[in-house]
């Protein structure tokens, strides 16, 4: 779900959106300068140490969060273990590490709207063409629709089998897309309803 | 009733207003002036109860005829409608739009012209005066069906429009959700219009319109249009005339 925010209060959580988004950037610029493996693990370790400041409990979700890139981990790993290049595929691996565990420590101690608000400056030079304020308008909906979106193709896909000894696959593509549009004209309305998007 | 001119700036006005679908009519001729505190909207699925709302409401515009809202046009002047006019959805997943409670509550208020600071506080104060504070940066999705239906309400309250549109309010709730939102519903100081194709959650309207294949049927007080609605309905259930199809 798309409930990334942290609700442990940390002290990033009381930075600038803006700021911690800069850093994210120049930090992982960085990763991609270094090659020492020392360097890198060093750079991992601050990552891990900045998510310590948070508590046991927000550092057990940031490890939780990373859990996603053991394939990633695995591949590199033995593709380099077989052309006989440990280091390389080590210093991969910690880059790799490094650079998302920071982007998901900034997205844990960044509220969303904070985010959108940020997003929302940097596309000023796009006003002519995308109203910033549509732009954001855009970011939340499909934040919040997607979990809708989701349930929705669950219940399609229980529609399917409880009507068919099949599993539902591909075939509720096309109902499923359906529905969306269903859903969509009536979010319009909703939206119609309080003002349209002017 | 007397029909009100059309620059009568109080209550609902429709005038001979018609709308069709593809060329398929959906409501004939509509005339109603709509000012009374309590009104209940009945009918059957099909009716056109739906329509008229959605054109009352400004959704959609007339193909014939016109609908004033206090003198307003309401397809046309959407802004000015923002005051006047609110929109209880049946499903909440269909009218809430943002992913966290305090951006649902801030959005109307935005659309009328505040500040995201000014509206986003005054989210909070509603939030926090209805001892929910902590419900602020939650996320819609972990919110409870009934949560939603009050986030729904509240994000309409907010905007302090004199009227509410309620579409079959109470269906799919559990029975103790169904008494909250109708003890919360009574205690309102807006004008409500109630659709709904259940005759006991309008019993204590003060006005009650029947509609049938997009026409008024009956229009009254419950005590005259309810008894006949229902004896209506109870015949229609003892037969099979279920098996044409519209178009």
């Amino acid at each position: 779900m798309l409930t990334l925010t942290s609700p442990v209060d940390t002290p990033l959580h009381r930075l600038p959106a803006g700021g911690k988004l800069a850093v994210l950037a120049l930090f992982t610029a960085g990763l991609f300068w270094i090659t020492s493996p020392l360097w890198l693990t060093l750079s991992l370790a601050a990552v891990l140490l900045l998510h310590g400041l948070g508590g046991a409990a927000f550092a057990r979700h940031g490890l939780l969060l990373l859990r996603p890139l053991w394939p990633f981990v695995a591949v590199v790993g033995l593709w380099h273990l077989w052309t006989g290049d440990g280091i390389a595929g080590i210093s991969i691996i910690l880059r790799m590490l490094a650079a998302v565990a920071a982007a998901n420590l900034v997205t844990m101690t960044t509220r969303l709207s904070d985010m959108i608000a940020v997003l929302e400056t940097i596309a000023l030079p796009l006003r002519p063409v995308l109203p910033p304020r549509r732009l954001a308008l855009a970011i939340a909906l499909v934040i919040r629709f997607v979990p809708v979106m989701s349930e929705r193709l669950a219940q399609i896909a229980e529609a399917f089998r409880a009507r068919s000894p099949r599993r539902a696959g591909w075939r509720i593509v096309a109902p499923a897309a359906l529905a969306a549009l269903d859903d969509a004209e009536r979010v319009a309305d909703a939206l119609r309803a309080r003002g349209g998007t002017e | 009733m007397p029909l009100a001119s059309p620059f009568s700036d109080d209550g609902i006005l429709l005038q001979d207003a018609s709308v069709a679908f593809s060329g398929r009519r959906v409501l004939h001729g509509m005339s109603l002036h709509l000012t009374e505190h309590r009104i209940g909207i009945i009918g059957r699925n099909g009716s056109g109860k739906s329509t008229l709302l959605r054109l009352i409401a400004g959704l959609i515009a007339p193909d014939a005829g016109h609908v004033r809202v206090d003198g307003i046009d309401p397809a046309k002047d959407r802004r000015k409608m923002l005051t006047r006019l609110g929109i209880l959805f049946q499903n909440p997943d269909h009218q809430i739009l943002f992913p966290t409670v305090e951006e649902e509550l801030a959005f109307g208020l935005i659309q009328m012209g505040a500040d995201k600071a000014k509206a986003t506080a005054q989210a909070r104060a509603r939030l926090a005066a209805e001892g929910r504070a902590h419900w602020a940066g939650a996320a819609v999705s972990t919110l409870s069906q009934g949560q939603r239906h009050w986030l729904c309400l509240q994000a309409i309250l907010l905007m302090g429009p004199a009227t509410i549109l309620l579409d079959e309010p109470l269906a799919g709730l559990d029975l103790p959700m169904q008494a909250r939102l109708a003890r919360a519903f009574a205690t309102l100081p807006q004008r409500l219009i109630t659709i709904t194709h259940d005759p006991a959650s309008v019993s204590d309207a003060d006005r009650v319109i029947w509609l049938e294949a997009g026409k008024v049927h009956a229009d009254g007080p419950p005590g005259d249009v309810l008894p006949e609605f229902v004896s209506t309905m109870d015949q229609l259930g003892m037969s099979d005339a279920d098996a044409d199809l519209s178009g």
